[in-house]
């Protein structure tokens, strides 16, 4: 665990304010006209999922928290929680659902994925950027509807639905973008 | 090199446009130095230093000014009238941001003989003169108009009013869970209830002037009698300042105050030392009742442009000229 100053926080940092553990969501600097340097931070709390809004100095002293990555496999999800086992020690690890709003859409059984510890506590999974995920259910392309950059809404294997451009067909790979849940673009196997 | 020739066209279009408005109203445009001996104390500003050298003499301190300010004040006080200037400022330290760039284009224009109220349709007059057909509604006039007090009660959902002594503030803070030290001065008490509570909410949908701040914060605007707030109001555009606003203080005597409790303040955290001049206060007496406002130039023309970054209308930007890059993570 390490002291610093709040000027040096970035995105994805894990901080610990009130004996909580939280990953910040945002970081904006803020230098109001007539007053001191500040951050404005959205944590997400990684317990509960809550989204807490702080504002510090940039002198301000926080708390990092010194976490590290494990590779493990997932599971499964119960409703409450996500499931992996670590893949060297076999330790099995649970992380709240309600923190990782969303994250179902890119966890597939039995794959390999970061889990990111602090102690004893798994607090987040970390993703790659862009994922690579199979179209399950698609409408055909109507015939004649050929205007360009027309799109339509297919379902993926994890369940995601995703907006795609309309040649997309059932069975095909399509890449991901993580973050904004976007199709990029399809894959050629 | 990477130069959209198009953006720099309009940046340039528009600066003309700054300059025909203010020269069809008389005002006298003006150009001061942008290398000073001393500057206007403001603790929350961090400075550029620089040394004139001489193989004569020991040579002399000199700063780059953080805004005009202190030159355009003389001239009103030796009795220019109204005056406007577009000048590079600096201002040290801050986060290379989309707001932010460590040298920036100011406008800044002060009219005797009116209030900051009076301004406010002046400033609205610039924007509409200089609106592009691709100006966004949300940076285009009429400007909506909000007291301090009014968006305090309805975004962090109490009166400031009520709350302006600091055990009360300091309990709105612990009731919203923003976390502050214990020995906090005002200023940035009210900042993080201010940046946490209010400011992300502001409306966005037209431009917004945020009037009566308080007087607590320091600044070289009157105070309105009987309250605690100050004549000063920042103008805010898609949530960003765009603008900054006083009634100017006359009194010399209040002038001085400032002057003596800024400096001690500036003297006691800055990390680059600075030169306030008290001869400037001297050099203020008969200072005319107005009212001035400076712009940061670079976040209009993002404003009127549409653009979402001031790196996207400025030529050469920080971030991009050093030689190793100093960005920060995002």
């Amino acid at each position: 665990m390490g002291q610093i100053k709040a000027g040096s926080i970035a995105k994805g940092t894990f901080l610990l304010e009130k004996d909580i553990p939280f990953i910040v969501v945002e970081r904006e600097f803020v230098n109001p006209g007539k007053g001191s340097a500040f951050c404005r931070l959205k944590l997400k709390n990684l317990r509960t999922g809550a989204v807490l809004k702080v504002t510090h100095k940039t002198q301000d002293i926080v708390e990092e928290i010194d976490v590290i990555d494990v590779a493990s496999q997932f599971l499964y999800a119960d409703g409450e929680s996500y499931h992996f086992m670590n893949a060297d020690t076999y330790d099995q690890y649970e992380i709240p659902m309600a923190s990782m709003e969303d994250m179902q859409y890119f966890l597939r059984e039995g794959e390999s994925y970061k889990v990111v510890r602090w102690g004893e506590e798994s607090l987040d999974i970390k993703l790659p950027p862009k994922m690579d995920l199979i179209v399950t259910e698609a409408e055909e392309a109507v015939k004649g509807d050929t205007v360009q950059g027309a799109t339509k809404y297919v379902k993926v294997e994890t369940g995601l639905t995703v907006k795609v451009p309309i040649f997309i067909k059932e069975g095909e790979k399509i890449r991901i973008n993580v973050e904004t849940k976007e199709y990029q673009e399809r894959v050629n196997n | 090199m990477n130069i959209d020739y198009n953006k720099l066209k309009t940046r340039s279009r528009l600066i003309r446009g700054i300059r025909d408005f203010f020269n069809t109203r008389d005002f006298l445009e003006v150009d001061t130095p942008l290398l000073s001996p001393e500057l206007i104390p403001e603790p929350s500003i961090e400075n550029f230093r620089t040394r004139l050298v001489s193989p004569y003499n020991d040579g002399h301190e000199l700063y780059l000014i953080p805004s005009p300010e202190i030159w355009m004040k003389q001239l009103l006080a030796d009795g220019s009238g109204d005056i406007f200037q577009i000048c590079k400022s600096f201002r040290n330290s801050e986060q290379i941001s989309p707001v932010h760039n460590p040298e920036f284009t100011m406008l800044e224009w002060y009219k005797t003989g009116i209030t900051a109220e009076e301004n406010i349709t002046l400033t609205e007059e610039l924007t509409a003169h200089l609106a592009l057909p691709s100006t966004p509604e949300a940076c285009r006039p009429p400007f909506r108009q909000m007291t301090m007090e009014e968006a305090f009660v309805e975004f962090a959902g109490f009166s400031l009013e009520e709350n302006i002594e600091f055990p009360a503030l300091t309990a709105q803070l612990r009731a919203h869970q923003i976390p502050a030290g214990e020995s906090e001065g005002w200023e940035v008490l009210f900042h993080k209830l201010f940046l946490t509570l209010v400011e992300p909410e502001l409306p966005q949908d037209r431009p917004l002037v945020l009037k009566n701040y308080p007087s607590r914060l320091k600044t070289l605007s009157k105070d309105i009698p009987g309250t605690p707030w100050s004549e000063r109001w920042e103008l805010y555009m898609r949530g960003t300042e765009i603008a900054n606003c006083y009634t100017e203080e006359t009194d010399p005597v209040k002038i001085r105050e400032y002057f003596r409790s800024e400096s001690l303040e500036k003297t006691d955290h800055a990390l680059v030392p600075v030169e306030s001049g008290s001869s400037w206060v001297e050099k203020l007496a008969g200072f005319p009742e107005s009212s001035g406002v400076a712009i940061g130039v670079d976040r209009l023309i993002t404003a009127l442009t549409g653009d979402k970054s001031i790196q996207g209308v400025i030529l050469f930007p920080l971030d991009d000229i050093l030689p190793i890059s100093k960005k920060q993570p995002e």
